[in-house]
């Protein structure tokens, strides 16, 4: 037998027939644009216009000398910072009562989770429509209680805390869903035994459930913070990075530098590409580290 | 959140394509059409707009089988970006309806026909054409599109609130003082009720409402050889503390964060006046309207214009050919008059714009679009056609908005923004 008729009868030919169309696909719209994009990130240049300069570094120095990157960088972080605390607490404490044998439960559960498949320019409209400052319903109960008004989106100091309060909204039944299948792994002998022991609910709970909980907690965190990192959908269709800037978040102003601003004249394409590179190290580093700080402090059930 | 990550690959994607992309342009040499052509043509007109486009369409295929029109549904807002995306493709539309304000942009694709010399033709009648949208179809002396459609600013107001407030209507003569004090009488906090309604998104929208106010002032954008920004000039700053005063001291403009709702709030009797387009009059079915030009400073009245265009890329075959002699047929003053009739559009050609006749048909058809289509002739001036346009835009619309969301004081606010347009200046200029 020959090598190749050797090999047309291995396993080999059948893993990689089944496996080809996903390589095809993460090849072509995956791995080619990464690396056009980052080709992109050492030239000048537009879309429209076909000209192309190769400009080495400057496109990624320029970033350290432009006020609204560092704003974008700044957003960015800020929702960073309040979006992933925020979604992980709130949807352990979700998950937690949701994991309990009471009536109409798999409604409760259901009802959690159905923000997550609801489409975002769906929950854009709705909130925009309950969070509006003159007529939305949000405001009118805030008033009947003697609060507010509330500018939410349309205010410059409030439209961040605002995005954060939608898409946490949005995404805490994913979240919950995790920790809810995790407190089902947690075995109950050991509650049992630790209830035994004169273990008070709350101790047993921070000394027991939390630890056993810590592979979701870890798969919780890097996954929230690449996306919020990632954030785009929310803002550009219901904030567009306004007012004055404040929700403009790293990849929104991307999108902004490339696909409207950057259309020829001023060719931006490039100096775009190389900011997304850089939140593309970012991302990694972070992932990164944040695996490495999981091992140490996770225990992993034998 | 998976969504995101397929955008940024998007993203990715697309510049992408732009690196391979534009090489073929279709530099095939013109011919006369041998045979019957079809051309792609992208418009975004939508419900009557579409309509009469349409009809118009379906009279040209008719009469023309030699030259038959397939016309395609292109968002004009999307306008430009899709073009970038059929040039990366290498196969740019015959015809396309491009915003004005796009054409630096334009400059730079390749296969856009350089319209100058075929404008000289008799039967193209340019001279016709009105002097603002000549100018903006103009840039560094080339002439790029043929003017499609053009809009100005006036100021539509709602006849119930101004009788219930025992005000008279504004006038012709009406300062921007008249308009603050009315604004204000007609504002009412508790039952929601604004005065005015003022584009907050900090887009170009935000912009030219503002620019009239400077112009009457006799402030100008930028400097007279558009090398520096001169907005931030004391007549600049004038123009914003009208604006300011109203927003941030009077309380009595409703602020348009998302840019998206204030037809709807005018048209539910919440809003006293706008300062608006002709674009706007169909969606206020449920008031009782009536249209006044701007007011204006030391009895200058002037408005601006917001022309789109039709731009022609050369595919080859005779197409080109083809495509132009479409164009002259749809601009001339018989499909002008008959689509501004169907659509309120208001008529792109001095000739139709003073015809008397039409005039008065155009007014019975659309109450108060005779005095958009007059207040043309209060078009004097025009935005800078530059590259760096976008950029300075943005920095204005940012200062104007933070300005009128009382953020920061309006001299401060353009002084930032004039340093920034002179940022912008600069890296085009270099």
């Amino acid at each position: 037998m020959t090598r190749f008729r050797r090999f047309l009868v291995s396993d080999h030919l059948a893993g990689w027939t089944f496996i080809l169309p996903s390589v095809v696909l993460v090849g072509l719209f995956g791995l080619v644009p990464i690396v056009w994009g980052l080709i992109l990130s050492f030239q000048k240049a537009g879309l429209i216009s076909p000209e192309r300069e190769w400009v080495g570094f400057e496109n990624y120095a320029r970033i350290l000398s432009d006020p609204k990157a560092r704003q974008a960088a700044v957003n960015t972080i800020s929702y960073t910072v309040l979006f992933v605390p925020i979604s992980i607490l709130l949807a352990l404490f979700v998950a937690h009562a949701l994991n309990r044998k009471i009536a109409l439960i798999r409604f409760y559960r259901l009802a959690v989770f159905i923000p997550v498949v609801t489409s975002t320019i769906a929950t854009g409209i709705m909130f925009l429509w309950l969070l509006d400052k003159n007529f939305g319903l949000a405001n009118w109960l805030l008033d009947r209680i003697g609060v507010g008004p509330f500018g939410f989106f349309e205010d410059p100091h409030q439209a961040m805390g605002a995005l954060v309060l939608m898409t946490v909204w949005g995404w805490l039944g994913f979240d919950t869903i995790i920790y809810l299948a995790a407190l089902q792994g947690v075995p109950q002998e050991l509650i049992e035994a630790a209830a035994i022991d004169g273990a008070s609910r709350w101790s047993s709970f921070w000394r027991i459930t939390w630890p056993m909980l810590g592979p979701a907690t870890l798969l919780l965190v890097v996954w929230s913070t690449i996306s919020a990192l990632q954030l785009f959908d929310e803002v550009f269709f219901v904030t567009k990075g306004g007012p004055l800037g404040r929700t403009s978040v790293v990849v929104f102003y991307v999108y902004r530098l490339a696909f409207e601003q950057g259309l020829g004249g001023l060719s931006l394409a490039g100096y775009a590409a190389a900011i997304a590179y850089v939140l593309f190290l970012v991302i990694l580093v972070l992932t990164l580290a944040q695996f490495w700080l999981g091992r140490r402090v996770i225990h992993y059930q034998s | 959140m998976r969504k995101r990550f397929f955008v940024l690959l998007a993203a990715f994607g697309l510049m992408t394509s732009a690196c391979t992309g534009g090489g073929d342009d279709g530099n095939t040499p013109s011919e006369s059409p041998s045979g019957p052509v079809t051309l792609t043509f992208w418009h975004g007109y939508s419900d009557a707009e579409a309509d009469s486009l349409k009809a118009l369409l379906d009279e040209w295929n008719a009469a023309n089988p030699d030259i038959q029109v397939e016309s395609l549904y292109v968002n004009n807002d999307k306008a430009l970006q899709k073009l970038t995306v059929a040039l990366q493709g290498g196969e740019p539309p015959d015809i396309t309806y491009q915003y004005g304000s796009s054409l630096p942009q334009l400059a730079e694709a390749p296969g856009l026909v350089d319209l100058t010399d075929w404008v000289k033709e008799p039967d193209v009648n340019w001279e016709d054409f009105i002097a603002g949208a000549r100018t903006a179809a103009t840039f560094d002396g080339k002439v790029l599109g043929l003017p499609a459609l053009i809009d100005d600013l006036a100021i539509v107001y709602n006849k119930t609130l101004f009788d219930d407030a025992g005000l008279d209507y504004p006038s012709d003569q009406w300062t921007w003082d008249d308009l603050r004090a009315a604004a204000k009488a007609l504002t009412n906090t508790a039952d929601k009720r604004f005065g005015f309604a003022y584009p907050m998104d900090a887009s170009e929208d935000s912009v030219w409402h503002y620019d009239p106010l400077l112009w009457q002032l006799g402030g100008s954008i930028l400097n007279e050889d558009e090398s520096q920004a001169a907005f931030n000039s004391p007549e600049g700053v004038q123009a914003l503390e009208v604006l300011t005063g109203m927003a941030v001291d009077d309380k009595s403009v409703y602020l348009d964060i998302q840019n998206s709702a204030y037809t709807e709030i005018f048209n539910s009797g919440r809003i006293g006046m706008l300062m608006t387009g002709p674009w706007d009059l169909s969606s206020f079915p449920d008031v009782d309207y009536g249209v006044e030009i701007l007011p204006g400073f030391d009895g200058d009245h002037q408005t601006i214009a917001g022309p789109d265009m039709w731009c022609v890329f050369d595919n080859g075959g005779g197409r080109k050919e083809a495509a132009l002699k479409f164009l002259t047929w749809l601009t001339a003053p018989d499909q002008i008059k008959k689509e501004a009739l169907a659509t309120g559009h208001l008529p792109i050609r001095l000739s139709v714009a003073q015809d008397t006749a039409f005039l008065d048909d155009f007014g019975a058809t659309f109450p108060g679009i005779d005095v958009f289509a007059e207040n043309l002739a209060n078009v004097v001036q025009a935005r800078p056609v530059l590259a760096a346009y976008p950029s300075i835009s943005e920095a204005m619309g940012l200062a104007i908005v933070s300005a009128m969301l009382g953020e920061s004081e309006p001299k401060a606010a353009l002084d930032e923004a004039a340093a920034q347009s002179n940022d912008a200046l600069a890296l085009g200029a270099g």
